[in-house]
């Protein structure tokens, strides 16, 4: 039976999600239609593609392979990755250097901005009405493709608000992130770790905000952390990274309840804006030094000053600002994504700073760290308790009722289901085709 | 001239205590300064200035053990089980510090959460001459799919 749009909507109430959400496979290939073809999504950072000629190959959805390309004039494009004679994938390498893209098929070659170049024997199209330069022989670009500070971003649908628009005051965080560099732009660096997730991908990103859980999930970590780096020299202990790191990862109720949720339209939500559980990491004085440098001692503070945990643009990235790393969700199937954990360089900030951002990703994001396995082993928890009809509801009423709006966003208590609440109401409109037609948020 | 089957005695008692396991012999076999990485690229030069799986000093395998045992790590509740193989070793010669550099291939297959996976690759090891034995300065794990997704991983390898 197909859902209705009626019956979509009786999947999300106020308070409570249906376990349908997480483990319908119809439900899962309407996200894919209605949420992931709709909403602008993280393709990659144009530092990616950093010559004439680079690519980087991804994916929108399980079934869209995507292309970002750096073509001969310079111009960064996201192009449908398929032939446009017979549909072959036409790059099958995660990235590379071409001067243009030859199908492994029939050898019909593209421009890197995906124009068609020349094909083989083409007399054998004479009169037919075949014509070379007809963009419809072109590999296609996708509907939308926006470039913010460096971060690309694509959407399939062609009426979509533009990027600015979609991500309204969530982009503060994205400016912040590019501002700690004293030149202020930021470069992709020290590779990528893939993290496969045997779970929805929306499991990943309820626990983001989630400020319920580190206590729980992550007291092992954090008390394994303590016990033993307590018993190094004290200066041993100061210089450890890992101790400033770990340890804010078992804060209280209280500290996390004060770092209030924001949530925006479209989904999108940040923890944290005066404070963060990042917020105490010392700063280098050298790299204090280039951002004085370059802002000025009070503009400084203020960029230091606004600290977020971290914040998701709905549906497929998240960043942390304060870590400079970023998670990208790539959705395979009902039960199944990938995690991307990219980390960023801050230009002109020195090379130690990079250093601690790697040290994070591989500290808390690793398939092998002593973190994310404890979150994902609760996501796996939750998949599998939800195939079952013993109950089916899934709840989200923290602290409802007491959410502020505030206009352009609403914003709760640290430890609220705001950031839940803010992302079904996206997902409702989303699944509904109700955005467009009515301004709900 | 050293003598392989010592070294190859060495592996294999090394991959024994990781199977058993036994962390706190294991952990004991590295140097003071001793380190264990798994990088996450084929050719990766570097631990610090480049991601990686895995890359842990004897401070984070001090942590790491404390973790593995602790009752409240949900991802430890599933008891892990692995066998390991070790073959083709190699002695390359002495590195810059003095350490006989040892290449070998290994496989291991490794049970959690009521699968069964298997891992392979190549380690190096970087061996301190200590009396009759060895410690270990620097082992590198090299998956043969270090750059694939990677699931949870709560040993090591």
């Amino acid at each position: 039976m197909p859902y209705s749009n009626e019956d979509i909507g009786k999947l999300v109430e106020s308070t409570k999600i249906h376990r349908d959400v997480y483990t319908k496979e119809e439900i899962f290939e309407l996200e894919m239609e209605r949420i992931w073809s709709k909403a602008w999504i993280f393709i990659g950072h144009d530092s990616q593609v950093p010559n004439r000629g680079d690519y980087y190959a991804t994916n929108i959805t399980h079934k869209i392979p995507v292309v970002m390309t750096r073509d001969q004039k310079g111009e960064v494009n996201v192009l449908h990755n398929r032939c446009a004679h017979k549909g072959a994938k036409l790059v099958d390498t995660r990235c590379g250097n071409a001067r243009a893209f030859t199908c492994c098929y029939h050898g019909w070659c593209f421009n890197t901005d995906g124009t068609l170049l020349k094909i083989p024997n083409e007399k054998g199209y004479d009169n037919t009405g075949f014509d070379i330069k007809d963009p419809k022989n072109n590999i296609q670009k996708v509907a939308q493709s926006e470039n913010y500070r460096g971060f690309v971003f694509a959407t399939l649908d062609p009426d979509a608000p533009d990027l600015k628009t979609w991500m309204g005051g969530a982009l503060d965080v994205f400016d912040n992130l590019c501002d700690r560099a004293p030149e202020g732009e930021v470069e992709a660096a020290g590779g990528v770790l893939r993290y496969e997730h045997d779970c929805n991908w929306k499991l990943f990103l309820e626990n983001l905000n989630d400020t319920m859980h580190p206590m729980v999930t992550h007291q092992s970590v954090v008390q394994a952390a303590k016990d033993y780096i307590s018993t190094l020299p004290a200066e041993a202990a100061s210089q450890r990274a890992e101790a400033e790191i770990i340890p804010p990862f078992g804060a209280s109720f209280e500290v996390f309840e004060n770092t209030e949720i924001t949530g925006f339209k479209y989904g999108h939500h940040y923890d944290g804006g005066k404070s963060s559980i990042h917020a105490d990491y010392s700063v280098l004085p050298a790299y204090n030094d280039a951002m004085v440098a370059a802002y000025g001692e009070e503009r400084t503070r203020e960029i230091f000053s606004f600290n977020t945990h971290n914040t998701l643009y709905y549906p497929s990235v998240t960043i942390k600002s304060a870590v400079q790393n970023i998670r990208v969700v790539r959705p395979l199937a009902v039960n199944k994504c990938i995690v991307e954990t990219w980390s960023f360089r801050l230009k002109g900030a020195p090379d130690e700073i990079l250093q601690r951002t790697l040290l994070y990703s591989r500290l808390i994001n690793s398939s092998a760290s002593m973190v994310g396995p404890d979150d994902l082993e609760a996501y796996m928890r939750i998949q599998s308790g939800l195939e079952s009809n013993g109950d089916d509801w899934v709840d989200m009423a923290r602290q409802f009722g007491r959410d502020k709006d505030q206009g352009d966003r609403t914003v709760g208590g640290g430890t609220s289901d705001l950031d839940v609440r803010t992302q079904y109401t996206a997902w409702r409109n989303y699944m509904t085709d109700a955005y467009g037609t009515v301004e709900e948020r | 001239m050293t003598d392989i089957k010592n070294i190859e005695r060495y592996l294999y008692d090394e991959a024994d205590l990781l199977d058993n396991p036994d962390l706190d012999s294991w952990i004991k076999l590295y140097s003071e300064d001793g380190t264990y990485w798994m990088p996450v690229t084929e050719d990766q030069k570097d631990p610090l200035n480049h991601v990686s799986i895995l890359y842990d000093d004897r401070v984070m395998m001090e942590v790491r053990r404390r973790n593995f045992v602790h009752p409240r790590a949900a991802s430890k509740d599933h008891k892990v089980r692995s066998s390991h193989i070790i073959s083709n070793v190699r002695i390359i010669g002495n590195n810059d510090k003095g350490d006989l550099v040892v290449t070998s291939n290994f496989q291991a297959l490794v049970f959690y959460r009521n699968e069964q996976r298997a891992f392979g690759g190549k380690y190096e090891h970087h061996l301190i001459s200590e009396g009759d034995s060895y410690k270990i300065r620097h082992k590198k794990v090299t998956l043969i799919n270090c750059d694939a997704p990677q699931k949870t991983l709560t040993v090591y390898l």
